[in-house]
Parts: structure tokens; C-alpha cells; sequence
């Protein structure tokens, strides 16, 4: 094993050390990315308690999305332990079965079977030969995170409910993957953003996920689409690359979510080119967007310029979060309103293969905005980084989870909750990308401000 | 039975209480039932029947032992808690950290986010066994902070693979010279989530209480579930300085437990501390109902003034305390007139609660307990609330024993059509009666229903809810449930699922 510390302030924390101040969950915690499907129920196979604690950290008080887990569960116990599990699953699944109503169930396990050796997927497979519409993903909790799970169940879904295609494809039809569902506390409204702007330039969109989506039907129809969207900077490209190999799906992969007119303007041309869209409705629905959104940038305009200049206006921005919203948002503030990056930290352990792209999209941020990022999971660490790091001359703002409540006090700055856990934010709708999501990100941040500088 | 401190493992309370997790009945078959278990064999009314655990072939998601344990451990000032697990057991420290951030504030104790790490166990771990990693971070754990105690929590994972954590904190232990518990607490140990708190109690009757201080003769151990401390109103007057324990302690308070005349716990689901100071230190054990309602309250003051050789005033502290309360008693008891309640909460915290629903003149004819325990530890039969609830105020006819059982719980609320609930635990239970139109008073810190302002507290907590049933009967019009038809029918917590082969 690798030395557990590092004392310089660049350079990532070395792979699987300990942890301090969870931010994600395990990769049985991707349950709630079936959940976030609608119309389909995890049946989990695993200890009394995995799901439930998944489920209540990424959802119950991450941004308070809500908390009622009725997850079906073998609720692991010494004798399944000691004689396996098997038997009590497949029991679970035929009372499931009659007593739940889903179009789709995805049968998950936790660490306990996989470390026991159950035969799971020759229980589930009885099943779906006798037209139960049900899969199995392996997500033992040892194997990975909720990131990794998410594509494991995503894999899972296309290969044994989606089946094999190679009918037409729906020419202006996208296959979305973005955000992880309940993790990113601003996924729900996120992604009905996402699909709207998508719409707005012509596409038909499987979003997947969330209230915006129609649930499994999406999922059956994911062969049909003429292409996959990788809306973020890695997850997603697995599966991406899956569906290249399985339906000649091709894929455009854009690392940031866009939010602000200028990069949504600039998101929404790409994505038009790749899928050969007709550029004058692109250009309409661009126009009328810009309208509105700068329509609101010149009334605020007057606050930054200083109306009411008593207020510490921000000057630089430490961002501790998931590699997505780290990007997107850092993106958004070099570029949109002119913030100098501080310390930048992903915390979600994307994969080694992944990591260059992701540094060289922070290293470009604006036109002359470098900035480096760290791959930090451990909260201890990454907050020994924005401690020890420069603020000479500047006021920071900190973009991150609850755990930077500490972090945000000792250095005075203002803390806008982004990440998980965010348990100071209660979201329902709200969005912070693309061009309306654009203008909550920018009320939230600056009532921080001001709050920052008038309470307290 | 003794409880073998001895051991680093504590037993299960399947083991040591014969408690059960499915039934469904009256709950005075389920008080005759029990009976059996504290040796009666054939002297029992009800000819020596057993108690005999209800099944069901669907089961749902619950909660785990090591959540307990984890949580209580964290909450304990100046520890660090290493949770020897994959990364997605230490999920629970979001909501830890939120719950600690709280109490802080209520206990005028310095706001500061409790510390936790997680070893983060991968699947090379799994392999190879992760004990260099667990001695890696508990070194990690006392550079960062110098805890005066680390506990280091098992998990499923580590406790399949075999790591030896014992060996481990005892070698880290000589060689940092910080104490180090390990609270063996893997979730498949044990069927219900209660056995978390044996797990950390065990813990600390090993190794946080002091064997060297002296006898404080006006400290009184209460042990409680968590919340503010509503004991030193009605002690103090006795003469007695409260130490509150669990639920959020500090090291003082817990090294002191020995040092005291007398301990009480506000649940006896957490019995198994008091009965091990008893036994092992030589501090008496309050035997007494527990003081919820007027009688009862009455009766625990004057079992604690008898312990603690203070009865003197005893008469005119529940005198005073009851003409206190009369009058908004009376008002609450008028506003409540009429309607019906149930209770939903960990076995004998529900019967508490179940007594002051009835003391404010509510109706309740159905209860969910997420467990039963047919005995306490102590084994004293004053410690039997389910006994002392269905002899004092009547029976229950829909008792129900379940694990926070979502879909059995909807086919006890449809039996019942209760005009509020009240339930801890409250992810799937407040939830689940939301969305079903019932107003819900979710009991966060369990103290609130304590003592005689606890029918205050209570009272008027419920009549603050009550008027949010048209928001919840709204959601309720406009959102379903993912279970079959006949299931959202039923009625039954137990009704069959799959027919006999």
C-alpha cells in the first residue's frame, strides 16, 4: 500500500486510503439511480441495513429529496451467512413479485453475497425466462462507488431489458447520460433543464432518469436513438462505449454541463452539428433564450457593479465537489462572472483513465484561466489544501458539500451548498445549469453573500 | 441472565432476550406470550404458550445494528470512530454529522463536526485482508485529532473476511497510547438494529467507566436515547445532580457512571448499560415503570427518592408538578377530544408513548413496535412496559411487531385510519402515513414524551400537526404507491403472500 499522507498541497490522494467525511455511497448505493428511474424497484440482496443507508445519505437528507425507502431487501442475517442466500433471495423475488407493481425491477447485491458466493444471477435468470421483467447488476459494495454502480445497473438494464436492435433509428432521437441521480442534489431539475434545451433545438431526448423522464419505455427505446449525449466528464462514457459496440450508436461527449448563455449557446451548436440539426431553429431557440437570460444579467449587473458595495464580493472560488458540478460551476464563474479559481477538488475518484482529460478541461476553464485539479476523497485532506493554500488579496467563496460548513467558517467565506451531502439545502426543482439554472445559481450564490456579510 | 463483560462481543439480544421481530395480535396475548420467556414455563395463564415469531416470505429494507452502534460511538466527545468497512457503510456519518451539529447546540457543547474515518475497504481488501489498512488509519486517526478514545466499528465485509481488529487495537493501543474500543457490531449479526446499542454499551461498561472514582451521593446515570436533558427539572428538586448518558456523551459523564447512587434508563431497549453497572459496579438499578404519564411518573419519583434515600419532599414535588401542568393539560386533553392516534416506535419507547396518548384521553386501538423484547436485561418484572401499559390502560387489539416494515405498515394504518400518527424512526414510517393523508408528529428526540411535561410537550406537538392533513390528504390524491392492488387493500400486516406449495 502507498503512504497514506501526502504533504504537499498538489498532486491527488493516493487510491482507496481512508476516508474521512463520506461523499458518495457504496456501489449497492446506485439502487438509487433505479429509484430515480420511474416505474422501477431495486430488489436488494444484502445486510439489514445497506439499503436503507443508502438510500436516507443520498437522498433522505442529501438536499432532503425525499426519504421513503420501501426497497425490497433479504435483509442478510448469520444464516445466510453460514448457508447462503440464494434460496432467500429467490423467495423475496416471487413475493415481490406478487405483492409490488413496477415495470421494472433490478436485482442488486451488497457485499455479503459476493463474499459468500451466492449464485444470484442463476435466481434472477429464472425469472426473466419465465417474462419477468427483471435484471441483476452485480454492485457489491467493496467493488467500487455509487459513480461505478450507476453504470453497472445502467449496463445492466440495456443488456437484459433494452435486448437486441438493429432496426431504424429515430434520426433526431439522443440517448442523455449526465448526472448521478440523488447524488447531485440538483440533479431532478438539472436534467429537466437539460431536456428542455434539448428539445428546444429539435431533438427528441431520453433523459432516463428523474421526473422528466417516462421511466422504462425510455429505457426500451434506448436502442432506437441516433446517438448517445455524455453530458459530464467521464460518467457515462462506459456505458457510451458499450452502446457504440452494441447498436453503432456513435457518441458525443461534452466534459462540461454547460450553464450560462455563452457555454450553453456553444454546448447547444456542438450538439446540433454532431446530430446534423438544421442551424436555423438552433439560432431561433439560442436567441430567445439569450433574450430573457441577459435581460436578468443587466438588472444584476447593477448589484455587481456595486449599487449596494458595502457587500465582499467574491473574488476567488474553491470548489469541493463531485468532478461534474466541480467543472460546470468553475467553468460558469471564470468564465461568466470573471472569478479567479482557488483550489479545485473532484472527490469522486474517477477513474485513472479518465483523469488527464478531466485536468486538461481545468486547465483550460475561460480563455486564459488555468486551474489545476486535485482528485481528493478524503474531506480531512482536501481541507488541509484550501487551508494552506494563497487568498492574499482576495475574498473566496466556497462552492462544496455540508462538511465544508468548518472549512467555509475558518476561512470566511460564504458556502454555497453543491455537492453531497447537502444538508443546509432544501431542493425540490431547482436548477443550476444550461440558461435558467444559470440564474438560481447566481440568486443562491450572491444571497450567500450577502447574508455572509450582513448576519452574523 | 449475567451478562458476560468479559467477552469483547456482546451477545445478541435474540440471545440473551429471545426478542423477536414479526408479530401480529392483541397485545396482552403478546404480554401473556412473553411471559414464557422469563421462566414462568406452566404457571403462565395462558397454559405456557410460547412465543412463537411470526414470517413473511417479502421483507424490505431495514436498518442495522452497526448504524447504532456507529452512530452512539460518533456522538461521544473526543473519540474518532474508524468504521473498518467499504466505503458505504460510513454513508450513515452525513446524517451523524447533522445529528451531532444538534445536540451540540442544545448541550451548549463547542459546534464542530464529530469525527469519523472509514477505511474504505476495496475489493484487493477482500482478498488480502485489510487489517494493515485499519492500523494505517487508526494511526491516521490520532495524528489528525489525538482523541482521548478511538473506537474502531466491524462490518459485514470485515467480519466475513475474518480481520482480526482485537489483535490490531490492542497493539495500536500499547503503541499510541490512546484507548481503543472495538464494537463488533456486523449487520448480519443480529436481526434487529437494537443489538447496536448492547454493541457500544458493552463498549463502554468495559472499558469508559471508571473503576477508581468516588461515590457521588447526589449523582444520579440516566440513560436516554438522545435529546435534551428534561431530567434535571424533575430531579433537582429531589436533590439529585443528573448524568446524562448516550444519546451524545461526554467521557467525564460516562467514566462517572460508577461514581453514582443510582441509575434509570429512559428505555429499556438500553437496559443492558444499567444492568451491567449494576452488576459490575455496584450501582442499583431503578426498577420502576417508566415515567410516562401521570401515575407512572408519580411512581418512578418515588421508586428513585426510595433508592436514593430522599423521599423527604418526593410528596410535594409530584404535587406541585401535577398542579403545573392541570391546566393546559385539561386544555389539550378538551382540543384532543374525540380523535384517534397510533404509535409507532422501538418496543418500550412505543409503550411510553402508547401511555401518553392515553393519559391525554386519545383513543388508540393499533400500535407498530419495530421489535418486541420479552424481557429486559435486569429480568425484573416492573421493567415489563408492555405488561404495565395493557394492565394500567387497557389492551391494544392491533399491536403489530415489525422492522419499520413499509408495506406492513400501510396494511396497519389502513386498518386503523388513525387521525395522526406518532413514530420515530421516522425515514419510512412518517413518510409512508404522509403520503397516505395522515397527519404525523415525528418524535426526533425521544425525551419529548418524558415526565409530566412530556404530555405537555406531546400534546401540543400533535395539535400542531393536525391541521396539516389537507396538505398531506392533497399528496395523498395525487400520488400512489408501487404495490399491487390487493396489497394496497389489505389490512392485514400478515396476510399470506404466497400460497402454501
Amino acid at each position: 500500500m502507498p503512504p497514506l499522507k501526502n504533504t504537499s498541497l498538489t498532486g491527488d490522494c493516493p487510491h482507496s486510503g481512508p476516508i474521512e467525511q463520506v461523499r458518495y455511497g457504496c456501489t449497492l448505493g446506485a439502487l438509487a439511480s433505479v429509484i430515480a428511474i420511474p416505474g422501477a424497484v431495486p430488489i436488494t440482496h444484502c445486510g439489514p441495513g445497506c439499503a436503507t443507508k443508502q438510500f436516507h445519505a443520498l437522498s433522505g437528507i442529501n438536499a432532503y429529496q425525499g426519504g421513503e425507502c420501501y426497497v425490497p431487501s433479504t435483509n442478510m442475517g448469520n444464516r445466510e451467512v453460514i448457508f447462503g442466500g440464494a434460496d432467500r433471495l429467490d423467495e423475496l423475488i416471487a413475493a415481490t413479485l406478487r405483492v409490488m407493481e413496477a415495470d421494472l425491477f433490478v436485482v442488486q447485491t451488497g457485499c455479503i453475497p459476493g463474499l459468500i458466493g451466492d449464485d444470484v444471477e442463476s435466481v434472477v435468470n429464472r425469472y426473466r425466462r419465465r417474462g419477468a421483467p427483471i435484471v441483476f447488476a452485480d454492485t457489491a459494495g467493496y467493488r467500487g462507488n455509487n459513480f461505478t454502480g450507476h453504470e453497472t445497473i445502467a449496463r445492466a438494464i440495456i443488456d437484459q431489458h433494452a435486448r437486441d436492435y438493429d432496426g431504424p433509428k429515430h434520426e433526431r432521437l439522443v440517448n442523455v447520460w449526465s448526472l448521478l441521480p440523488y447524488q447531485n442534489p440538483f440533479w431532478r431539475g438539472d436534467l429537466a433543464e437539460i431536456r428542455r434545451i434539448l428539445e428546444g433545438i429539435g431533438l427528441e431526448v431520453n433523459i432516463l432518469f428523474g421526473p422528466a423522464s417516462d421511466g422504462v419505455s425510455e429505457w426500451k427505446a434506448i436502442p432506437r436513438a441516433k446517438f448517445n449525449l455524455v453530458l459530464s466528464p467521464w460518467l457515462g462514457l462506459e456505458t457510451a462505449r458499450h452502446l457504440e459496440t452494441k447498436y453503432g450508436q456513435p457518441f458525443l461527449h461534452v466534459p462540461a454541463i454547460p450553464i450560462g448563455a455563452r457555454l450553453t449557446g456553444r454546448f447547444l451548436r456542438d450538439v446540433a452539428s454532431f446530430a446534423g440539426l438544421p442551424p436555423e431553429p438552433v439560432e431561433a431557440f439560442i436567441a430567445r433564450e439569450e433574450r430573457d437570460y441577459y435581460l436578468y444579467l443587466r438588472d444584476f449587473s447593477a448589484f455587481y457593479a456595486g449599487c449596494t458595495s458595502q457587500y465582499r464580493l467574491p473574488s476567488q472560488f474553491v470548489i469541493i465537489g463531485e468532478s461534474a458540478y466541480t467543472l460546470a460551476v468553475a467553468r460558469f464563474l471564470a468564465d461568466q462572472l470573471g472569478l479567479l479559481p482557488g483550489v479545485q477538488i473532484a472527490t469522486e475518484n474517477p477513474p485513472d483513465t479518465e483523469r488527464d482529460s478531466i485536468r486538461a478541461q481545468f486547465a483550460n476553464l475561460a480563455e486564459g484561466v488555468h486551474a489545476d485539479i486535485a482528485f481528493i476523497e478524503d474531506g480531512f485532506e482536501a481541507h488541509r489544501r484550501v487551508i494552506e493554500s494563497d487568498f492574499t488579496g482576495h475574498y473566496p467563496v466556497v462552492f462544496g458539500s455540508t462538511w465544508e460548513g468548518e472549512l467555509a467558517k475558518r476561512i470566511g467565506a460564504p458556502l454555497i451548498e453543491i455537492a453531497h451531502p447537502a444538508t443546509d439545502e432544501v431542493v425540490l426543482s431547482r436548477s443550476y445549469v444550461g440558461y435558467r439554472g444559470a440564474l438560481q445559481l447566481l440568486e443562491r450564490t450572491y444571497t450567500a453573500v450577502v447574508r455572509e456579510s450582513t448576519v452574523g | 441472565m449475567a451478562l458476560n463483560l468479559k467477552v469483547p462481543q456482546a451477545e445478541t439480544r435474540e440471545q440473551r432476550l429471545g426478542t423477536i421481530i414479526q408479530w401480529d395480535g392483541a397485545a396482552s396475548q403478546l404480554a401473556r406470550d412473553s411471559a414464557f420467556t422469563h421462566g414462568c414455563q406452566k404457571g403462565c395463564d395462558n397454559g405456557g404458550r410460547r412465543l412463537c415469531e411470526a414470517s413473511t416470505p417479502f421483507s424490505q429494507a431495514s436498518m442495522c445494528a452497526e448504524q447504532i452502534a456507529v452512530t452512539n460511538a460518533t456522538i461521544i466527545q473526543e473519540s474518532v470512530v474508524i468504521q473498518h468497512s467499504p466505503i458505504g457503510c460510513a454513508a450513515s456519518q452525513t446524517f451523524t454529522c447533522r445529528y451531532y451539529r444538534d445536540l451540540a447546540e442544545r448541550r451548549g457543547w463547542k459546534l464542530e463536526d464529530p469525527k469519523a474515518i472509514c477505511t474504505n475497504l476495496i475489493e484487493q481488501d477482500m482478498v488480502f485482508g485489510g487489517i494493515r489498512k485499519l492500523e494505517e488509519t487508526i494511526r491516521e486517526a490520532w495524528e489528525r485529532h489525538h482523541p482521548k478514545v478511538i473506537f474502531i466499528a466491524a462490518s459485514c465485509a470485515s467480519g466475513i473476511i475474518g480481520d482480526d481488529i482485537e489483535s490490531a487495537a490492542r497493539s495500536l493501543e500499547a503503541e499510541l497510547g490512546v484507548v481503543i474500543v472495538p464494537l463488533y457490531c456486523e449487520g448480519f449479526r443480529s436481526k434487529h438494529w437494537s443489538s447496536g446499542w448492547d454493541v457500544i454499551e458493552h463498549g463502554i461498561l468495559r472499558r469508559l467507566v471508571s473503576r477508581e472514582g468516588k461515590k457521588q451521593p447526589d449523582l444520579i446515570n440516566v440513560i436516554h436515547l438522545g435529546g435534551p436533558d428534561v431530567f434535571s427539572p424533575l430531579l433537582a428538586p429531589l436533590g439529585l445532580k443528573t448524568n446524562l448518558v448516550m444519546g451524545g456523551s461526554t467521557l467525564d459523564t460516562l467514566a462517572q457512571m460508577s461514581e453514582a447512587q443510582a441509575t434509570v434508563t429512559m428505555c429499556f431497549v438500553l437496559s443492558y448499560l444499567a444492568t451491567g453497572l449494576e452488576q459490575d459496579y455496584g450501582v442499583p438499578e431503578v426498577k420502576a415503570p417508566l415515567p410516562y404519564g401521570l401515575a407512572d411518573t408519580d411512581r418512578w419519583l418515588r421508586e428513585i427518592a426510595s433508592v436514593t434515600g430522599r423521599q423527604g419532599n418526593v410528596e410535594a414535588v409530584i404535587a406541585a408538578e401535577r398542579e403545573r401542568i392541570a391546566p393546559e393539560l385539561e386544555r389539550i386533553r378538551k382540543a384532543l377530544a374525540g380523535k384517534k392516534g397510533f404509535v409507532a416506535a422501538g418496543a418500550a419507547f412505543a409503550h411510553g408513548l402508547l401511555v401518553v396518548l392515553r393519559e391525554l384521553g386519545v383513543e388508540v386501538d393499533s400500535a407498530f413496535s419495530y421489535h418486541h423484547d420479552p424481557a429486559s436485561d435486569s429480568g425484573d418484572p416492573t421493567q415489563d412496559t408492555l405488561s404495565n401499559l395493557v394492565d394500567g390502560w387497557g389492551d391494544i387489539p392491533n399491536y403489530t411487531v415489525s422492522p419499520d416494515q413499509h408495506f406492513q405498515a400501510h396494511a396497519a394504518l389502513q386498518r386503523s385510519k388513525p387521525d395522526f400518527v406518532v413514530c420515530r424512526h421516522s425515514g419510512t414510517f412518517a413518510s409512508l402515513a404522509a403520503r397516505m393523508g395522515i397527519p404525523v408528529l415525528p418524535i426526533f428526540y425521544s425525551n419529548d414524551g418524558i415526565g409530566y411535561q412530556g404530555l405537555i410537550t406531546i400534546g401540543r406537538a400533535i395539535l400542531r400537526v393536525l391541521p396539516r392533513r389537507r396538505f398531506y390528504e392533497d399528496v395523498s390524491a395525487h400520488s400512489r404507491f408501487p404495490y399491487q392492488k390487493w396489497w394496497l387493500e389489505e389490512t392485514d400486516p400478515f396476510a399470506p403472500i404466497i400460497e402454501p406449495a
